[in-house]
């Protein structure tokens, strides 16, 4: 999988950007105290990274991830509406909440069809570079 | 004869910013001397023969604030006029090697022709391509509009302050490129969410282009479909992309780009010439890669390149002349089948990747010159428009709520954001989110020059970090590495100049080097990026 090949600052984020009307991308990146406190145990090793709806804050789902994975896709579950997301660590076996995200719309799918021809765009810039 | 309807071509001129004067010869510059010489070249030409004989072409055009400053770009015009000389160079010898090859001879007059013009326009406008776009614009023959700062795809910015700083750096650069205000804004990607919509209007912006199910999916509200202009509920003025006349100019397989008649784009002298013989025009590590020199025909679907046929010049201009022909047939077609249904003239918006013409669709240029001509010389019931002239002559458009949407592969944002490129996110968002906390931290200080030149320079290399370019050749897997580095260079470069002005210890050095190469915005102020700006 590619990767960054420079280190970057450690700090808190907790990013949320739509990719298509069923997936969501989530990236995630700790400051120094909470990378040591992950490091030294203080926080369980499995976050939570759950999703809700901005309009009345309702859990949509929850996705499990290791704290230094760093991204993860969502699943949408409904087209259309506005989302966040928070992610939550283990704590002396009690759940914290370390981050929320932006609010993100997922997007109504289309129907598309093939004659639109979305991806001859891409072949042509194919050609270019 | 009466229009029975409007045609709007927009074609979106966009390249990233590639620009390293300290080498003489950089592989990734070549992106911009090709499409110069294959495309921007040829359009320009075009549309100014157009107007010479009173036909106004009446297209938009849309040049990103990267383009725009590498066509200003004294350095690289330098090395553009000895991309062309060495060009010229070996087709004199190649006209030597092909004279008793009638086929092929004929075709290496054509690049001689090519190349020959693209010099003498560079030298008419002194290497500066804007002068004539500029003047085209100011004789009312086209109209030119802008995108964002670096071509970032907009809804992947989460962060208010670097949108508003992509806008307001792309309204600013145009104003000083084209002396006017800009009143369009070509969505990179037309990637559409509806938060865009304050930040555009509050920039200035008058309209946008989306793709066409950003308007279906307003359902009854859009009545018109595709074939009207609409506006936003705070009053942005929006046009949609038409799928059949995107798909005959756009697709591989059914669009007119694959006539076997036209030039095959993946058959190159660089890969078919004798090694030493084409050493000297190929890069500082002599290894193949395309000269631009393409010989044959595409011949038919699926034939192997090496059993390609050379290419007709007039075998080519004659499929220009047909498909140009059957183009116009299939727009009047559309147009009287919509006014037969609902009464109403259609407004068909056509939009392309400027690129495509010329650089991959050789014959790309001739066509759109014989589209353009044809109306006028056979007085066809058509009438393109430019986007400001037609929001200012028809009736004030419906108001509609559109869809989350792009034009890229799948209709949204899977080119930009995939296993092969969603690590850059965690770059692109550090630089981000460190220039605008810098940016608030210093707005209202009074700075020591270097910390001025040292934050606008870290504006820069964060606005070229968030280019959508970066991801889209990881994605496809073309010069991955060269993108990768250049993504990680701006993201560090911002970062790093960002800590030196609030550890006061700016290497003034690294930070001329930086200037000297990414100096496009030249007027460009840090505090662009500043959550509550001044702009």
């Amino acid at each position: 999988m590619p990767q960054l090949s420079q280190e970057l600052p450690a700090e808190d984020r907790l990013v949320l950007l739509p990719k298509n009307p069923g997936a969501f991308f989530v990236l995630w990146r700790f400051c120094a105290s909470r990378v040591a406190a992950f490091r030294a145990a203080a926080l369980a090793g499995e976050i939570e990274l759950r999703l809700f709806s901005v309009d009345d804050k309702a859990q949509v789902s929850c996705l499990k991830a290791a704290w230094g994975a760093g991204k993860a896709y969502l699943t949408v579950p409904a087209q259309g509406g506005m989302y966040a997301v928070a992610l939550y660590a283990l704590r002396g076996g009690e759940w914290e909440k370390l981050l929320e995200s932006n609010a993100a719309a997922a997007p109504s799918a289309a129907g598309m069809a093939e004659e639109r021809a979305y991806a001859s765009l891409e072949f042509h810039k194919r050609g270019l570079v | 004869m009466s229009s029975r309807g409007s045609m709007m071509f927009v074609l979106h001129a966009h390249l990233p910013y590639v620009n390293h004067p300290a080498d003489s010869s950089f592989l990734e510059e070549n992106w911009f001397f090709e499409a110069v010489a294959e495309t921007y070249v040829p359009i320009i030409s075009s549309l100014e023969r157009l107007a010479a004989e009173g036909i106004r072409p009446g297209i938009a055009v849309s040049i990103s604030p990267t383009l725009g400053a590498m066509l200003e770009n004294e350095e690289l015009e330098k090395k553009m006029a000895f991309y062309l000389e060495s060009r010229l160079e070996l087709i004199e010898k190649e006209l030597v090697r092909a004279k008793d090859n009638p086929a092929l001879f004929k075709t290496v007059k054509l690049y001689q022709k090519l190349y020959e013009d693209a010099a003498a326009l560079m030298h008419k406008y002194s290497g500066d391509l804007i002068t004539p776009l500029k003047a085209l614009q100011h004789a009312g023959q086209i109209e030119i509009i802008t995108t964002s700062a670096t071509h970032a795809v907009l809804p992947l910015m989460t962060r208010p302050e670097a949108v508003r700083a992509q806008l307001a750096v792309a309204a600013e650069d145009y104003l000083d490129r084209f002396n006017r205000k800009p009143s369009g804004f070509w969505l990179p990607e037309c990637a559409y969410e509806p938060r865009l919509n304050s930040y555009l209007k509050l920039s200035g912006f008058s309209y946008i282009f989306t793709e066409s199910h950003a308007v279906e999916f307003a359902g009854a509200a859009a009545p018109g479909g595709v074939y009207a202009p609409y506006r936003t509920t705070n009053g942005l003025g929006l046009f949609a992309r038409d799928a059949a006349s995107s798909r005959e100019v756009w697709s591989s397989k059914f669009g007119y780009p694959g006539d076997p008649a036209y030039r095959e784009f993946y058959r190159d002298f660089g890969y078919d010439g004798e090694l030493e013989y084409i050493k000297p025009y190929l890069g500082s590590d002599g290894a193949r890669r395309p000269l631009g020199l393409k010989y044959h025909r595409i011949t038919g679907s699926g034939a192997d390149l090496a059993a390609k046929q050379y290419y007709d010049p007039e075998l080519a201009m004659a499929r220009v002349e047909a498909h140009a022909s059957d183009f116009l047939a299939r727009r009047m077609a559309q147009t009287d089948e919509y006014y037969a249904a609902r009464g109403t003239r259609p407004l068909i918006v056509s939009c392309y990747d400027a690129e495509l013409f010329g650089h991959w669709w050789f014959e790309g240029p001739a066509f759109l010159e014989t589209v353009i001509r044809k109306i006028r010389v056979e007085r066809l019931p058509l009438q393109f428009v430019t986007p400001s002239e037609y929001l200012n002559s028809c009736q004030e458009p419906r108001e509609i709520t559109p869809g989350v949407s792009s034009w890229g592969e799948n209709g949204y944002f899977d080119p930009w954001v995939n296993e092969t490129n969603d690590f850059i996110y965690d770059a692109v968002y550090a630089a981000t989110d460190k220039m605008i906390e810098t940016a608030n931290r210093f707005r209202n200080q009074d700075l020591p020059s270097l910390n001025l030149r040292a934050l606008n320079q870290a504006a820069r290399e964060t606005l070229l970090s968030q280019s959508s370019d970066w991801a889209f050749l990881l994605y496809i897997g073309s010069h991955s590495q060269y993108a990768k580095g250049r993504l990680e260079d701006h993201a560090a470069a911002a970062i790093k100049l960002l800590g030196e002005v609030i550890e006061k210890k700016v290497d003034e050095a690294a930070l001329n080097e930086l200037e000297q190469r990414n100096n496009l915005f030249p007027r460009l102020d840090f505090r662009v990026f500043a959550s509550v700006s001044k702009f």
